[in-house]
């Protein structure tokens, strides 16, 4: 893995950006509904609507809005004002996605720590009733929607009084630690449990595959321990395409999130996507569409980085 | 060159110490969807100490499920249905899973097929040697990777420190064979199988690690068992040789009583399959040269510079990307068998895509008054007259097509015969080519691998072409098949008159057949000759050293 | 045939696939009761021997209403998936076979398109669309096509550098024959494993939407929107939050099952 190699990913990156700013602006360029009309009301005067159509540029053929969109993105780090709030979309944008970082980072983890010693479990007992039952909590898993999990979980964890836990709203971790703790558990496993199945599923077959190598033949036959081959020789191998299957996982992360946040009360990047379709806040949807399309792009970045790290053939080619 | 891959003399009758292995009447079987299919019956095999054992079999012989038996490593699914097997008298088939731990890489260890799948990717290479020595002699880390590197030393690499350090996909493939065997060494091992341990080498680096095999095997003296499907290969390598045939031992012996007197029809029918190179067996050459086809300094480049490089970088455009073929000058003439030979990546395959016309080319292709420049200048006629047929027989035929549509394409593609006569024509083809008429209907997944190439073989001859390139076309194929397809190809030739280039790393079959060879080496033809100047000393370094890495097997001598 | 249904997940699979695919053919002939019928004495009730699974916050009967609902959740799940699928293979088979700056260029956009979460491209769509049955379904197919594309694209990949292939163009075989009886038919396995698979997500978001009130709207009964008017009343009676949940797991998961069990039956590393 060269330099040049980074600065190609890179190059990259900013193509697929600027496709999605394209895709994005052109999507939202054709959304019904006059934004200056919903912003001033339905009995606003003509002149006042004329005014704020040319505030916001709406009146300038498509390719100058785009224009002036990405080069306020680009020189002034603007991505413009919120139609609904009067606040500049970075400050209604920034805490949200903090937020949803610290949601979507918790899942994340949990899922990676769990779902690989998971799966390799289950490769390493095929057949058995432990890979029987793994199998079947994952396939239930990715056969669940956030909306039913969340639903579920809601009903027996979450009942007003008697559950172990609230049925929404956050606690920042700087304020009480605790109330933190408690308020993130059921989002958290919401969102991580279809990535848990999906993730420990790939592990487990990637893990199968390695375990019937001729090298891992190779390994026992050498009279190596079990554990030594296991530890040493197979799971090291199956290491780098599990990051590869959480790294595209992460695009499906992003969209749980919107769904979770919305039902747990989570005031993140989702809940704030949610509130500006409904009122047609374009310079939000677009800032948070291409914020989560960057976020995937560069994890897709990372986790090539680190499947480099995890494998010489990789790293030197 | 025989001196030194003749047998060493063993002091196995003499000894009175038990012998290294002994099998008895062991048999083996697997459950499968269909009830229990038998892999191996009531073998019977001593190994002495100090003794070289060959056991040589065609694929599906059972001569695997052999290694795995002794080793221990046999699938959930075999079912051992009595005998025994013992190591220096200790009966292997009482032991403990633990037990027989502490004895693989210890006292009996495997040298495999392929090095590039036997060693593990992401462990460097010094790591993987020091690993059996720890765990079995018990030494330290440093100790150990000491060790490994006299090891490796021993083996014949040059600079066995360095070796240490790096990860097995920046080694070549002698290279890490050198280092499995090694690693098959570190403990000096009662036993070794060697599963075909040259058969995924190139014939050059082949050569060496047999002298390497031998050389080792006279300064340890250990006991081994080589398994292997080349004939002429065992011959030259073993004391003693067992044939098995169908999970049968049908013959054994001294290997010099084995190849010069054959009890078994099986024994006889393998012998007679290895090809002889000074038993001719292909058709006249033509009585006057005429040339067919011409390639006149035609050069392959891969990865070559795309117009954008060669403005921005025009100094860079001369190196960039590598040549696949580079000058070469080579005529075709009318009803020959034109040899091509060289290892892999010499080229030899990249000539076989530019005469199909699968391959942009620099250069000229001349044919039948017409020169074409480019690739896509290749025009119909040229590509009916011009046929090929691929190494993969399995890779060749598109599964989901009926034989009969496979060998009638061209046929309709070409118009070779009117619409109405395909479905007669097709079936003279597969009796052209002794397959049975209504394999028309099968597909190429009820097919044998050999009965698939003559599928292709028909397929190219049903264009009526002038020219054949036979790419590889026995490589995949099993030694008793290789030599029926072969004989196919003489037969066909001698029916049509049709020209033929038969690309292939085996130099004694193409001494068999072709009138000319061609010899290529890192994409420059190095060598061409008529074929009766095969061994004069006028020959190229390259192609004396290719002649001399090839065992012509014991029998073919005798 | 045998050996496909030696594998439980095909066994499973295909049982869940059946319970399905006849729910949403004749769930609506079989309901015992009129699924929008209000029972006033029977509200929020629990599995009973009238009302099999329960009732709702009407006391409309669970079973009926799901029963109804399948065929509109199980047709959202196949059309988006067999729109987005067809879609997307024209594409993907397209860039696959003219390689080159066309391929290269389809498959930036492709990249562009694939690193927007499906789900939230699914949502812009509808809102620019406007919500309902019909917009939210197109919204899937869309937002699936670049997926399949890229999958279409690389088994056509795959398959194009085969010998037979090879073989086609060196008989100086025409384009279209080589794309329509050398590449096609076996670049075809791959979609069809996924489409199945995929037909599962469909139906996921497809009820996603109608819980978040952007699909099917009131007083149909998909699943989705079934859960969603139920929310306020699930701890008076889980069940009426349950079964429709638990519906809609039951059919992605035959789905699923089936497209996998179909991957494990196609693979020819897997067959011997």
């Amino acid at each position: 893995m060269s330099w040049g190699y980074l600065i190609r990913r890179l190059l990259a990156i900013i193509l697929v950006l600027v496709i999605v700013t394209f895709a994005v602006f052109a999507i939202t360029a054709i959304l019904p509904g006059n934004a200056a009309i919903m912003i001033l009301g339905e009995y606003a005067t003509p002149d006042a609507v004329a005014a704020l159509q040319k505030q916001l540029h709406l009146d300038q053929p498509w390719y100058m809005q785009y224009y002036s969109w990405v080069s306020g993105i680009l020189l002034h780090g603007d991505f413009g004002m919120s139609l609904r709030l009067s606040l500049p979309v970075t400050q209604v944008v920034g805490e949200a996605f903090l937020n949803s970082a610290l949601l979507a980072v918790t899942a994340l983890v949990a899922v990676t720590i769990i779902a690989i010693p998971l799966g390799a479990l289950a490769a390493l007992k095929r057949g058995t009733a432990v890979d029987l039952i793994i199998g079947l909590f994952s396939y239930l898993g990715t056969a669940l929607p956030e909306f039913v999990t969340a639903t579920l979980l809601l009903v027996f964890l979450a009942a007003p009084n008697t559950g172990p836990f609230p049925a929404g709203g956050f606690v920042a971790p700087w304020e009480d630690l605790g109330g933190f703790a408690s308020h993130i558990v059921l989002p958290a496993v919401t969102l991580g449990l279809i990535l848990l199945a999906h993730v420990s599923r790939q592990v487990r077959s990637e893990m199968s595959e390695v375990l019937s190598s001729d090298y891992v033949r190779a390994a026992r036959l050498k009279g190596l321990s079990e554990r030594r081959v296991i530890r040493r020789h197979a799971l090291p191998n199956s290491l780098a395409p599990a990051v590869a299957v959480i790294s595209l996982d992460i695009g499906y992360l992003l969209g749980g999130i919107i769904v979770v946040e919305e039902i747990f009360a989570w005031p993140g990047l989702g809940r704030v996507l949610m509130y500006a379709l409904e009122n047609r806040d374009l310079p939000v949807i677009q800032a948070v569409t291409l914020l989560l399309a960057g976020i995937y792009a560069v994890s897709n970045l990372v986790s090539d980085i680190v499947i480099a790290l995890l494998d010489p053939r990789v790293r030197y080619a | 060159m025989t001196v030194s891959l003749a047998p060493v003399a063993t002091d196995a009758n003499s000894s009175t110490e038990k012998p290294a292995l002994v099998i008895r009447n062991y048999s083996l079987s697997y459950r499968t969807d269909n009830g229990l299919v038998s892999a191996l019956k009531n073998i019977d095999l001593t190994i002495g100490k100090g003794q070289t054992v060959g056991l040589v079999g065609e694929s599906g012989s059972g001569k695997s499920s052999m290694a795995w038996s002794v080793m221990r490593y046999l699938p959930p699914n075999a079912v051992e249905t009595g005998g025994a097997i013992r190591l220096a008298g200790e009966e292997m088939l009482d032991f403990s899973p633990r037990q027989m731990a502490d004895i693989r890489g210890s006292r009996m260890s495997m040298v495999f097929q392929d090095p590039s799948t036997s060693l593990n990717p992401t462990i460097r290479i010094g790591e993987q040697i020091a690993e059996v020595l720890m765990r079995h002699r018990g030494l330290t880390k440093i100790e150990a990777y000491a060790y490994a590197e006299a090891a490796l030393a021993r083996t014949g690499i040059t600079r066995p420190k360095e070796m240490l350090g790096r990860y097995p996909h920046e080694a070549s493939g002698g290279e890490k064979q050198r280092v499995v065997i090694a690693t098959a060494f570190a403990c000096e091992p009662e036993l070794i199988i060697f599963d075909e341990p040259t058969t995924a080498l190139d014939i050059l680096t082949a050569r060496q690690i047999l002298d390497l095999f031998n050389q080792l095997r006279e300064e340890t003296n250990v006991s081994a068992l080589y398994i292997s499907h080349d004939l002429g290969l065992v011959s030259r390598v073993v004391d003693e040789v067992s044939v098995i045939h169908k999970g049968v031992i049908v013959e054994s012996g001294p290997v010099q009583d084995v190849f010069r007197r054959p009890k078994a029809d099986y024994t006889r029918q393998l012998i007679g399959a290895v090809p002889n190179p000074d038993r001719w067996i292909g058709v006249d050459a033509p009585a006057v040269p005429e040339t067919l086809v011409k390639l006149d300094d035609v050069g392959v480049r891969y990865g070559a510079p795309t117009k954008l490089q060669k403005l921005f970088w025009p100094k860079d455009s001369e190196t960039t990307g590598f040549w696949g073929a580079k000058g070469v000058n080579i005529d075709i003439r009318k009803g020959e068998l034109l040899g091509v030979v060289g290892e892999s990546g010499s080229g030899k395959s990249t000539i076989a895509k530019v005469l199909a016309g699968l391959q942009d080319f620099e250069g000229r292709l001349e044919f039948a008054g017409k020169t074409f420049a480019n690739r896509k200048d290749i025009d119909r006629a040229y590509r009916r007259r011009v046929q090929l047929v691929f190494q993969h027989p399995d890779a060749s035929l598109n599964p989901r097509q009926r034989i009969g549509t496979i060998i009638g394409r061209p046929l309709k593609l070409y118009g070779v015969v009117p619409a109405d006569k395909v479905a007669a024509r097709v079936a003279e083809l597969l009796e052209m080519v002794r397959l049975p008429a209504d394999y028309a209907k099968r597909y190429p997944h009820q097919l044998s691998g050999g009965e698939k190439q003559r599928v292709a073989i028909a397929r190219a001859f049903a264009a009526e072409p002038d020219l054949v390139i036979c790419d590889e076309v026995t490589a995949a194929l099993d030694v008793s098949v290789q030599a029926a397809v072969a004989e196919l190809l003489v037969k066909l030739q001698k029916d049509t008159g049709t020209a033929c280039v038969f690309i292939t790393h085996d130099l004694n079959l193409i001494r068999q057949l072709a009138h000319r060879i061609a010899v290529m080496h890192h994409g420059k033809l190095v060598d061409f000759f008529d074929r009766p100047d095969a061994r004069s000393d006028d020959r190229d370094a390259y192609t004396k050293a290719l002649l001399d890495a090839v065992p012509v097997p014991e029998a073919a001598i005798a | 045939m045998r050996k496909f249904f030696s594998s439980p997940t095909a066994v499973v699979g295909t049982l869940l696939l059946a319970i399905v695919l006849f729910a949403a053919l004749f769930g609506p002939l079989v309901a015992p009761f009129d699924p929008q019928e209000f029972h006033p004495v029977a509200r929020l009730q629990g599995p009973s021997a009238t009302y099999w699974l329960g009732t709702d916050q009407f006391g409309r009967d669970l079973l009926s209403r799901v029963l109804n609902g399948a065929p509109a959740t199980v047709a959202f799940g196949l059309f988006a998936t067999a729109i987005g699928v067809g879609i997307g293979s024209v594409i993907g088979v397209i860039a696959g076979v003219s390689g080159g700056w066309v391929d290269s260029t389809i498959m930036r956009i492709l990249d562009g398109l694939l690193a927007v979460p499906d789900l939230l491209f699914t949502l812009l769509i509808v809102t620019v669309l406007g919500g309902g049955m019909e917009h939210a379904l197109l919204a899937v197919a869309i937002a699936f096509t670049p997926g399949m594309a890229r999958i279409a694209r690389s088994a056509v990949l795959s398959v194009r550098t085969r010998d037979y292939v090879r073989a086609a163009v060196a008989r100086g075989e025409s384009g279209f024959y080589i794309v329509t009886f050398e590449v096609l038919p076996n670049a075809l396995s791959p979609i069809v494993v996924e489409s199945t698979i995929r037909v599962s997500f469909a139906i996921m978001i497809g009820a996603t939407l109608g819980f978040l009130g952007l699909g099917a709207q009131p007083p149909s009964t998909e699943w989705g929107l079934m859960v969603a008017e139920a929310r306020q009343f699930m701890f008076r009676n889980p069940w009426c939050v349950a079964i429709p949940g638990l519906s809609i797991a039951m059919a992605a998961l035959g789905f699923n099952l089936f497209g996998d069990a179909l991957r494990d039956a196609l693979d020819p590393r897997r067959s011997h």
